[in-house]
């Protein structure tokens, strides 16, 4: 389901970076020409083709593994027959951009990897060459210049593959960082008045901002008067980590409550002393526990214990 | 929002006033002047600014504030915000206001509280 949304997110390539690309290989409109003039030819050595195809992926472990019947072999060399057909349609504007990516998008869906993939086009090409030459008795040179044009379609078709596949592995990528940046900052409350936050990872601008927010929010709600960030988790710190610390607990204090900075761990003491940053006016310690005494304190709460009935 | 319409309240010990939502410049400089006027009445012990309904600040309003806060303190109140909404203080840190003159609690009541010990016990951003 995920992955069905991530691709349906790509534009991996627009109309006119597709006119660029054509233009890149040079595949111009004498090239369709002479592609529409071997479809009779291609027409009727295409079962052969795909035939043979078929024959090597079966042929193959880790092909094969994608073809769990004769049902499923049926219908993709009817596809396979479909797309060979496509290449010698004679237009190759938008529709046939959008019909490529649409292939592209399936075979990165169903886990085919990119190196099958292309293996497949090598095979192709193995294939056609000495029947595209066939085809043309009279005219050799007519025969390879139709060969060229074919090719150059061809590798068109896998630019587009790879594009889709790298679009639909960086949508990926982007969704997981954002999760990460989601689940990196909870802030949870642990006593009345009380709200945790254990940082997790380093501290850069954006997730200072959404660790701000998130936690201001949550002492709101809460009506929390401590809220104790624990920075256990937090590799290491520089100037600029330590001053989003400090407008963090800054803004806190604006709200009413207050931050206890927790998980201070000795290299991290070093490092503050050594950057020579002030945060004499910040309640620090070394552990949450600690910082949880210190919460107690605030809100003048004594733990005992259960005497014995 | 005129400027006739700041209400300066006397809660227990305390004045209370309730900041309007996009303070302007004319409404902050009028509620100074009917604070520093009701502490006198009063002899209030301090100040207390809802700002739960804030929702915009700036340079003006932060300087006018803190300057208010130092003015109350002149004469013998402190001055606690209360309410502060999470965007407003965010925006504020951000943009480097402070009111380092003012006490903070999370709403009036707490604020009332605060005003109500006897020594100052800290929070000032």
């Amino acid at each position: 389901m995920m992955r069905r949304d991530v691709s349906q997110q790509t534009t991996e390539v627009t109309a006119e970076e597709w006119v660029r690309r054509k233009e890149f290989v040079g595949f111009t409109e004498q090239d369709a020409q002479w592609l529409r003039e071997l479809r009779p030819a291609a027409d009727a050595f295409v079962g052969d083709v795909v035939e043979e195809l078929y024959r090597r992926f079966l042929a193959c472990e880790e092909t094969n593994a994608f073809f769990p019947d004769e049902a499923a072999v049926a219908r993709v060399k009817a596809l396979q027959t479909a797309y060979f057909r496509g290449l010698t349609q004679g237009e190759y504007g938008e529709a046939y951009l959008a019909d490529r990516l649409k292939i592209g998008r399936v075979h990165q869906r169903i886990g085919l990897s990119p190196r099958w993939y292309m293996g497949a086009y090598a095979l192709y090409a193995q294939l056609v060459t000495p029947r595209v030459l066939a085809a043309y008795p009279a005219d050799s040179v007519k025969g390879q210049r139709t060969l060229v044009a074919l090719l150059k379609l061809m590798n068109l078709d896998q630019e587009l593959a790879v594009t889709t596949y790298l679009a639909a592995r960086e949508a990926v990528i982007s969704q997981q960082a954002r999760e990460i940046l989601e689940i990196a900052t909870p802030v949870v409350q642990i006593w009345d008045g009380v709200v945790a936050a254990p940082l997790i990872g380093s501290l850069d601008t954006a997730r200072t901002q959404q660790f701000m927010e998130r936690l201001l929010e949550r002492v709101v709600e809460t009506n929390s008067s401590v809220a104790l960030v624990d920075i256990t988790g937090v590799p290491t710190i520089d100037t600029v980590t330590a001053q989003h610390l400090i407008e963090t607990v800054t803004a806190v204090r604006l709200l009413g409550a207050q931050v206890v900075l927790t998980g201070v761990r000795p290299v991290i003491a070093q490092t503050l002393v050594h950057l020579g940053v002030d945060l004499s006016d910040i309640i620090t310690r070394s552990s949450l526990a600690a910082g949880l005494h210190v919460a107690l304190d605030i809100l003048k709460l004594q733990v005992t214990g259960k005497r014995p009935a | 929002m005129s400027t006739d319409h700041i209400a300066v309240l006397k809660v227990r010990e305390a004045l209370l006033v309730t900041v309007p939502s996009d303070p302007e410049d004319a409404t902050v400089a009028a509620l100074q002047e009917q604070v520093l006027r009701a502490m006198e009445r009063h002899a209030g012990k301090g100040l207390v600014l809802d700002l739960s309904g804030v929702e915009t600040v700036d340079s003006y309003f932060a300087r006018t504030i803190t300057e208010t806060a130092q003015m109350v303190g002149l004469m013998g109140g402190r001055t606690v915000l209360a309410g502060m909404r999470p965007s407003v203080a965010m925006t504020t840190v951000q943009l480097g206001l402070l009111f380092p003159n003012a006490l903070t609690a999370l709403d009036v009541d707490r604020a009332l509280d605060l005003l109500a010990t006897p020594e100052p016990d800290g929070r000032r951003p």
